[in-house]
């Protein structure tokens, strides 16, 4: 990847309401959830910064360390609009249903 | 308000540019419920798993130090330890508006002492139709009603908070206002829904032409029993009785990724401290007069509330009009009262509550 290859990645995996995985130039690999970056002048100082799956610690990780990044994690945001529940609740209302109501994600991974 | 207006005018001989009024602190993520319009609980399990430590929460309320907090999230009451923050915050003499959907009140009461400090500020998105199709559950509104009235009856403060979309209509708000009125609720909340860049649902935000128009008719020709827990130059504002620009730095959010940027609707990162989050946003990239598209309709309370106390206490003209907004409530408007009577505008895709109703019915004659 060049430079802005990189950058232009790690902004919409910044953006991205879901998990990805992290690929280290020295072979590491890191499922986290990306809830910031700070942008500098050269990749060395510009950073991601993470929650890892596994920790409640916040982690920073400079763009110059990242080989590769995969959008790993299930969009958390997708397929959630008001269109889909209008849908959800006339098909539901149409099977006789009652207290019609969508549920909150499950909270297994 | 002594309180508010003593913090207010200390900041402005302090000095002080930018200084918060109200502290946004999410203490968790998750909820239990799955509104359409909700762009805060998008987040992977091990996220919406957490919960923000007591002493955590405890120290960022002292770093920001402003006189209210307003706990929202994620529902709080879904925090195991949400009573010990709340203690806490009692403790610091921070009014607390403990923003909730009320569906774990009546079951989490007993945790909580009533407290001049504490109010209880119910979710409610309208008459119970609308409610219970805002929220995307049947039976919401009753059971955040029962929850309301065990608090009330417990002794404890309550208000209501509700975010009000396109397609909204303004004659059913009014009656809503009544019936909160009458469930014996200190004050209402409102507010124009704001267009998350992640919430699942983008096109049933108001703009600011819509939302001036919507409050227009709701809030003229005002009933004097309404009781509103809000600025008054505020609610002009939404009106569009007067301009403000936004405030971001008035209502600061923490969440477990620290102090957001730059504001409680939009994340553009997140600084470690409060003083971080003053001197590295650049405050001058939002805002309407910015030209940031992503505040180009945004009319929300956490950016122009902080705007109209500013206001408030920041000029004797801005002094005098409030006052005169206190004690002159009605705002007589003819156009306004028409306006009650207009169809509702219903974008493409939006489901009037109402226009459910007749369906139904429509579809029980036809089968009768």
């Amino acid at each position: 990847m060049t430079d802005e290859e990189t950058r232009e990645v790690l902004e919409k995996a910044f953006d991205y309401r879901g998990d990805v995985t992290i690929a280290f130039k020295d072979g590491r690999k890191l499922e986290c959830y990306i809830f910031d970056r700070r942008p500098g002048k050269t990749l060395q100082d510009s950073f991601v910064r993470v929650i890892p799956q596994n920790s409640t610690e916040k982690m920073s990780i400079p763009y110059s360390d990242i080989a590769g990044l995969a959008f790993t994690g299930r969009d958390t945001a997708a397929g959630k609009s008001w269109e889909a529940w209008v849908k959800k609740y006339w098909e539901k209302k149409a099977a006789g249903e009652k207290n019609i109501a969508l549920a909150p994600d499950s909270l297994e991974e | 308000m002594w309180t508010v207006a003593s913090y207010v005018i200390r900041q402005k001989l302090a000095g002080r540019k930018r200084y918060p009024l109200v502290m946004m602190l999410e203490p968790l993520f998750r909820c239990n419920l799955a509104c359409a319009g909700c762009g805060k609980i998008q987040y992977p399990a091990h996220i919406l798993k957490r919960n923000m430590p007591v002493d955590e929460a405890l120290k960022a309320v002292d770093e920001c130090n402003s006189p209210m907090v307003a706990i929202p999230g994620g529902e709080p009451l879904m925090h195991p330890e949400i009573h010990k923050i709340v203690e806490g915050l009692i403790a610091r003499k921070k009014y607390i508006y403990l923003c909730t959907n009320a569906l774990l009140l009546k079951e989490k009461i007993g945790n909580f002492t009533p407290n001049k400090y504490l109010t209880f500020n119910v979710h409610m998105d309208g008459q119970r139709e609308h409610h219970d199709f805002a929220v995307c559950k049947e039976g919401g509104y009753d059971e955040a009603v029962e929850g309301i009235k065990e608090a009330l009856k417990r002794g404890f403060r309550v208000t209501t908070n509700s975010t009000l979309f396109d397609g909204t209509d303004a004659k059913s708000v009014r009656a809503f206002f009544d019936e909160m009125m009458e469930l014996g609720v200190e004050g209402i909340t409102v507010s124009p829904g704001y267009q998350y860049e992640k919430a699942p649902d983008q096109q049933h935000f108001l703009g600011r032409d819509s939302t001036r128009k919507l409050f227009r008719a709701i809030l003229s020709n005002r009933k004097s029993s309404w009781k509103f827990n809000l600025s008054p130059l505020f609610l002009e504002f939404l009106a569009g009785k007067r301009e403000y620009e936004c405030t971001p730095w008035g209502m600061p959010t923490y969440n477990m990724f620290g102090w957001q940027k730059p504001c409680y609707l939009l994340q553009d990162g997140y600084a470690e401290t409060f003083q971080e989050l003053l001197d590295s946003t650049e405050w001058h990239n939002y805002g309407q007069a910015s030209g940031n598209p992503k505040c180009a309709n945004c009319m929300v309370h956490s950016g122009f509330e902080a705007s109209a106390v500013n206001d408030t206490f920041g000029s004797w003209g801005g002094f005098y009009a409030t006052v005169r907004a206190t004690l002159f409530t009605k705002y007589r408007d003819a156009e306004a009262l028409k306006m009650l009577d207009e169809p509702v505008h219903s974008p493409a895709g939006l489901v009037q509550l109402g226009v459910l109703k007749t369906a139904d019915e429509s579809r029980e004659t036809t089968h009768a």
